[in-house]
């Protein structure tokens, strides 16, 4: 185990870090779904570090990712519809003031 | 099919189309008088030629229900069904005006059918059922006209008497029934000893109730608030017959101590009735009055051995008495009333009914050559030939000499004096069975011989003093006649009187000795069951208490404790529901945490089991 791994791993928990922090500190939809994006990024890059150091002969660590991914991109188009529905029914996004969810 | 099944349900058919179709009840009646008439005339003849049937019905096991055509029987039957006929002919004049003919004709077919039943009976539970039933219609024919004063009183009295009169024969039928071990009515008159005088007394019990004799005569008068037609019916061959039917058929069986009760008790009813009758001041009461008497005449006969005299007697009486009384009806429509007072002169009004009323009362009064005379006749014979000829002569004397005299003082009432009639409809129909049945009364005598040789059994007859017991009896009824005609009621009687319109105070008597101690022991029944009553009720409020009780239990505690739990579980859930707030901050900070803390227990399980 080489330094590069404890790097990579210091980066994505940084990442990870960072996407929570903004996740929970921001109150617009679209900067906390960019949080939240940060958050997986931060987990893809431990995904890739412990694939890519450990285990570079087996491709299904990066298959994985890759699939990681392509929800995530699905996830956020969902993500942005609510936010669009939400902008034009209440002309704003700030989450402060949605809590029509509740049970 | 049989005739004895025809002449049965031939009146009953007719009294169920009655009802059911609720039109042409007059028709129908008499069609089905006419079936019934035919059959019992069918049955007769073969009684002549010496052929009986029976009829067998399945009754209770090894008790079938019997109906038999004997001599006696299809003569009895004939007997009903005649004067049944010609009261239906009568009642349809007599009802014209009347709106519930429906239900007056369908009771009447209903009476003469439960009749015919009665005197074709071959065993005693279809003569009780048939008991029952005449006493049952008798009971809605007297209250016919129901909404009128005192009628319901004298309906729920004759049926309260002949009913309790009844309890009589009940007993008398279980003791027969045990010691013969068969219902056959043949089988048991072969009864002898204690059995046979308890029984007998026990019919003589019966027989006083529904044939009104001393001292339960009272109802019978008081019957009169029915129709004329009903009066005729009962009077003459149908309820206050049978009675007398009764012991005519047990005469074989009853013990000389038991028949010298049933003299004395006719000879007293028709002497006391005979009295009544003579100061009754409303024509029907009177010939109420006159047919207990009567009647009583007939228990002189069977109190003498000699039953036969009876049934001739109740032959003759059938016929005159419901001519009296359709006589009497004719009268009562044309003046609105039956008092004697208002009825004066009528006679002259109603001359062709009235000469039918005089014919029917010199036959009832014994004067030759109508058929009272040969009955009666028959009686003071049979009363001169019996042991006992001090008690029972002069009983049947003085009964046919009251006889006439009541029946004279009617008749003088009736055709002295002025009074104005109005005019009558249906007089034609009431004529026709008016006239039938005084033709009947006129010539029955001459078919007495033919009765005596059909039952095979003669009249006793004197040789030495053959001519006596006519003398005896003609010169009674003529003097009787002679009295009635020509001497005042009051003088008659003198201080008999104002009595005798009381009923001799038998019935107020008769109050204050059975009515007060029965009333008496009814109150003390009732407080006794007032109490079972009460207790029964508080035993039932107990049950209930309990019952609540244990409700009370199951519901606050098995149901409590298991509700306790449901409302437990819903508040937690109520509890866990605001954890929901709908932000989303505050839902990524509890996964956060939540997560923060999996990951602390991961590790923390971790290191230790490493």
């Amino acid at each position: 185990m080489g330094p590069e791994l404890v790097i990579a791993l210091i980066a994505g928990a940084a990442l990870f870090g960072v996407g929570i922090y903004g996740a929970l500190s921001q109150t617009n939809l679209v900067m906390i779904m960019m949080g939240v994006e940060l958050v997986l990024a931060g987990a893809m890059v431990n995904m890739l570090a412990f694939w890519r150091y450990l285990h570079p002969d087996n491709p299904a660590g990066q298959m994985f990712v890759l699939i990681i991914m392509t929800v995530m991109a699905i996830e956020m188009s969902v993500g942005f519809g609510v936010a669009i529905a939400r902008f034009r029914a209440k002309g704003s996004v700030e989450m402060e003031e949605a809590a029509e969810l509740k049970g | 099919m049989n005739l004895i099944a025809i002449a049965i349900l031939a009146p009953l058919s007719m009294a169920l189309l009655t009802m059911l179709l609720r039109r042409q009840p007059a028709a129908l009646a008499l069609l089905g008088a006419a079936a019934g008439l035919l059959a019992s005339l069918g049955l007769l003849t073969d009684a002549f030629n010496g052929r009986g049937s029976e009829l067998i019905l399945p009754g209770l096991p090894d008790m079938p229900l019997r109906l038999v055509a004997t001599p006696l029987t299809a003569l009895l039957s004939t007997l009903v069904a005649v004067v049944c006929s010609l009261v239906m002919v009568y009642a349809v004049g007599y009802m014209k005006k009347d709106n519930e003919k429906v239900r007056f004709f369908a009771t009447l077919l209903l009476f003469a059918s439960a009749m015919q039943t009665l005197v074709l009976a071959g065993d005693w539970i279809l003569l009780l059922s048939a008991w029952e039933l005449i006493g049952l219609s008798s009971y809605l024919l007297i209250g016919f006209w129901y909404s009128k004063p005192g009628v319901k009183t004298a309906a729920t009295r004759a049926f309260l008497v002949t009913r309790s009169a009844d309890l009589g024969l009940y007993i008398a039928t279980f003791i027969l029934v045990t010691s013969a071990g068969s219902t056959d009515i043949a089988a048991t008159l072969d009864t002898r000893g204690g059995l046979a005088v308890a029984a007998g007394l026990l019919l003589l019990i019966a027989a006083m109730g529904k044939s009104a004799q001393t001292p339960l005569h009272d109802w019978l008068q008081r019957a009169m608030a029915g129709p004329t037609p009903v009066s005729a019916l009962l009077h003459s061959a149908t309820l206050v017959a049978a009675g007398a039917i009764l012991l005519i058929r047990t005469a074989p069986m009853l013990p000389p101590e038991t028949l010298l009760v049933i003299g004395i008790v006719g000879g007293v009813t028709t002497v006391v009735t005979g009295l009544m009758a003579l100061g009754e001041s409303d024509l029907k009461r009177m010939l109420a009055a006159s047919t207990s008497s009567q009647y009583g005449l007939m228990l002189v006969a069977v109190g003498a051995g000699v039953p036969m005299a009876a049934l001739l007697h109740l032959i003759a009486h059938a016929a005159i008495k419901s001519s009296l009384f359709l006589g009497a009806g004719v009268f009562q429509h044309s003046r609105d009333s039956t008092v004697l007072d208002k009825l004066r002169g009528i006679g002259r009004d109603r001359p062709k009914i009235f000469s039918g009323f005089v014919l029917a009362a010199l036959a009832l009064a014994g004067v030759p050559p109508l058929s009272g005379f040969f009955s009666k006749d028959a009686i003071i014979a049979a009363s001169m030939n019996s042991a006992n000829i001090w008690i029972l002569l002069p009983f049947a004397l003085a009964g046919t000499l009251l006889t006439g005299s009541y029946m004279a003082r009617a008749l003088r009432l009736l055709w002295q004096g002025n009074g104005k009639s109005r005019s009558v409809d249906g007089l034609a129909w009431m004529g026709a069975g008016l006239a039938g049945l005084v033709f009947l009364a006129i010539i029955l005598g001459a078919a007495f011989p033919a009765v005596e040789s059909l039952l095979g059994a003669r009249l006793p007859e004197n040789s030495q003093v053959q001519f006596l017991p006519v003398v005896l009896g003609l010169s009674a009824a003529l003097c009787g006649l002679a009295l009635g005609w020509f001497v005042p009621v009051h003088r008659l009687l003198g201080p008999l009187l104002p009595w005798s319109r009381q009923g001799f105070a038998i019935a107020g008597g008769f109050d204050n000795l059975i009515i007060r101690p029965v009333f008496f022991i009814a109150r003390t029944c009732e407080k006794l069951e007032r109490l079972l009553y009460e207790s029964v009720l508080a035993t039932g409020r107990a049950g209930l208490r309990l019952g609540q009780a244990v409700r009370l239990n199951d519901e606050q505690g098995i149901d409590g404790i298991i509700f306790s739990f449901v409302r437990c579980m819903v508040n937690l859930g109520g509890k866990a529901r605001t954890l929901q707030s709908g932000l989303i901050h505050k839902e990524l900070a509890i996964s956060i945490v939540a997560s923060a803390m999996i990951l602390v227990f991961m590790l923390i399980t971790l290191l230790v089991y490493q």
